[in-house]
């Protein structure tokens, strides 16, 4: 009787929990306005961006840069039109002038032949206007519709010109510019992951004693420096280290020092805790000997702590080494510096091939430094 | 002379190890100390060099009060109280000549001692103690790749760096086969003609006899024995070690 009294308890109580908990997932999904089928459905539209990012800007040819030029006044009677050579290279209109809004039939002649041609106006202000990009055929020709844009108007008696700019490709491949500064970048990268690796250890080090209960719990007042560092560590660890790199970009300004100051203080909590569970974890024996000899604390954490914990530091450091890549690669986003800084701004202003260019930088990177970590590792521990 | 007076260890979850135990040391015995594991031999060694902290009770040596030293009197007093472990206490990853060298660090520059650097003469003084148990030939060797009788001389080459007055040494063959045992316990009774003074735990009764100038046993934390090898006989074996006593001591009698 009792019995059934205290399982029908439990049936009822289980089913309720069961009720929450689906409660909690219906109201997930919901909030995080979850939807397979846009992954689907957006493939199309995102088909460039993905495009884009799976063909990174690497390389450029050296070019041969050509620009020709007409003077087109926006509206007619603005200002003189160009007057047209005719023997060498030159483009023309189908009419001298025209207003806004017209489209005009722009062509050119005795250029080099199956080029690409980039039609832009050249503005009175000095700023450029891409308009269109056309192709000469086999004999150096091309001829396309351009339409006249209401704000190529003339200012100050400066007429816009139209020109047409080609770019002959000789010679062997370079690093592009988006290259270049990827490879900056990473490097900047790398660097804030080694300094706050770098500091971090050096910092932790020393207080991971302090916050080893075996070394420290002989005395009172050992005891309070324990709980107090031990505390400090795990409040410090409590924090993200992207939210630390947004309070330290607020502090010192955006950049690599924000980043390196952010990891170097999580390093420091995270492996001062790992350190100091490695001091507790040693054989309390060599140490018990080596103060019986009558050496001064100093010389007992020398010759009996430290042989006993440096194979578990070093796997820490490289442990530490690996996570710190990671995030110095997206503190930029944050204000860190970085290739993720070089990374957030090409997204923002919509290049993609750039974009891709640090993606698959940092993937390499990420695996590169994996596998040197792998070889530490293998060495010396 | 060694005097240990009413010594107490009450450990902080309550167990007793040792209660009101008194008893003097004269320089020079080889005195053992024997009791059923659990019986507080090794609080009571470790009480005397102070590893331990007494609860009551006081420890003097050759008058000086080793129980109220201060931290730098206690390392003074400690430079010449050498320690040999059951468990050799080696530090496994270091060399065999750091162990040994380690015993000197009362007597070195902390600095200096810290950055690894010894003179040349703590250097020599370290291969003519590995030379005296033997094992010279293993001093660039890592502790780990030594057997257990080898680490266990270099746990006494490293309390010959300390030059001691008195020896504490702690089970010192209760990890040794008994062969080893003895040549491990021969140091020790070389040691103790030469003038040194020595206190040493031991389980099996044959090694007692053979050893020792003295004996002292403990029950549950009580002294209830005090006198020579030769006393202990069947019955004190028994009152010491209880009534179940026969069977370890016919395997420790074969053993040894
Ligand atoms: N650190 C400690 N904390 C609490 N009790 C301990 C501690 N060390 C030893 N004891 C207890 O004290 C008693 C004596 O131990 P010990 O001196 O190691 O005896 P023995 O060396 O004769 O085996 C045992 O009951 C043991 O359980
Ligand atoms: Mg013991």
């Amino acid at each position: 009787m009792d019995a059934r009294r205290f399982n029908l308890r439990r049936w009822f109580v289980t089913g309720f929990l069961l009720l929450l908990v689906a409660a909690a997932y219906g109201i997930g999904y919901r909030e995080t306005e979850i939807n397979p089928v846009k992954l689907i459905t957006s493939l199309g539209k995102s088909q460039a961006i993905l495009n884009d990012l799976l063909h990174p800007d690497l390389f450029t040819h050296q070019t041969h840069d050509t620009t020709l030029d007409i003077v087109f006044p926006v509206p007619c009677g603005s200002a003189q039109p160009t007057q047209l050579p005719d023997n060498q290279a030159h483009i023309f209109a189908n009419v001298a002038c025209a207003n806004p809004g017209d489209t005009v039939s722009v062509s050119g002649t005795g250029m080099q032949p199956d080029t690409d041609v980039k039609i832009q106006w050249l503005l009175p202000n000095g700023n450029a206007l891409f308009s269109k990009l056309a192709r000469t055929d086999a004999h150096g020709n091309f001829t396309a519709q351009v339409q006249v844009r209401p704000i190529n108007t003339t200012t100050g008696g400066i007429p816009s010109h139209l020109q047409a700019l080609t770019a002959v490709p000789f010679g062997g491949l370079l690093p592009s510019q988006a290259l270049k500064d990827v490879i900056n970048n990473i490097i900047v990268t790398v660097f804030i992951a080694l300094l706050a690796t770098t500091a971090g250890t050096i910092i932790a080090a020393p207080i991971s004693f302090l916050a080893a209960r075996n070394i420290m719990g002989h005395s009172r007042l050992g005891t309070s420096i324990y709980v107090i560092v031990r505390s400090i560590l795990n409040i410090t660890r409590s924090y993200d280290s992207l939210v630390l790199a947004t309070v330290f970009a607020l502090w010192v300004g955006f950049g690599a020092f924000a980043g390196v100051l952010a990891l170097t203080v999580i390093t420091m909590a995270s492996l001062g805790k790992l350190f100091s569970e490695a001091v507790e974890s040693i054989d309390p024996g060599p140490l018990e000997a080596v103060s019986a000899t009558g050496a001064r604390p100093i010389q007992v954490v020398v010759f009996s702590v430290v042989p006993q914990i440096i194979p578990d530091f070093i796997s820490y450091i490289i442990y530490h080494w690996d996570i710190n890549v990671r995030i110095s690669t997206i503190l930029g986003f944050v204000g860190g510096g970085g290739i993720g800084f070089y990374l957030s701004q090409r997204i923002n202003v919509l290049e993609y091939q750039k974009a891709g260019t640090a993606i698959w930088a940092i993937v390499l990177v990420v695996w590169a430094m994996d596998f040197f970590s792998a070889e530490v590792r293998k060495r010396y521990t | 002379m060694l005097q240990i007076e009413h010594l107490t260890k009450v450990y902080p979850n309550g167990t007793v190890a040792l209660k009101d135990v008194t008893f003097t040391v004269q320089d020079g015995e080889f005195l053992v100390i024997i009791g059923l594991s659990g019986s507080g031999k090794s609080t009571l060694l470790r009480c005397i060099n102070r590893l331990i902290e007494p609860t009551e009770g006081r420890v003097l040596w050759d008058g000086a009060n080793i129980t109220r030293a201060s931290p730098a009197e206690l390392r003074q007093l400690r430079r010449h109280v050498g320690m040999v472990f059951q468990q050799f206490n080696v530090v496994k990853r270091s060399s065999v000549m750091t162990n040994v060298l380690s015993g000197r660090l009362g007597y070195v520059n902390s600095f200096s001692s810290v950055l690894g650097l010894w003179s040349k003469s703590d250097r020599e003084r370290a291969l003519k103690a590995l030379e005296r148990v033997g094992i010279a030939d293993k001093a660039d060797n890592r502790a780990d790749a030594l057997s257990g009788g080898q680490q266990q001389r270099v746990g006494i080459a490293r309390t010959l760096m300390q030059e001691p007055k008195l020896i504490l040494a702690d089970e010192p063959v209760a990890s040794l086969d008994p062969v080893l045992s003895h040549s491990i316990l021969r140091y020790l009774e070389q040691l103790n003609k030469e003038g040194i003074t020595v206190l040493c735990s031991l389980h099996f009764l044959d090694l007692v006899h053979r050893y020792a100038t003295r004996v002292i046993a403990l029950k549950e934390g009580v002294k209830v024995f005090e006198g020579l090898p030769k006393e202990i006989d069947r019955a004190k074996f028994k009152e010491i070690y209880g009534e179940e006593a026969q069977e370890v001591r016919a395997t420790t009698v074969e053993e040894g």
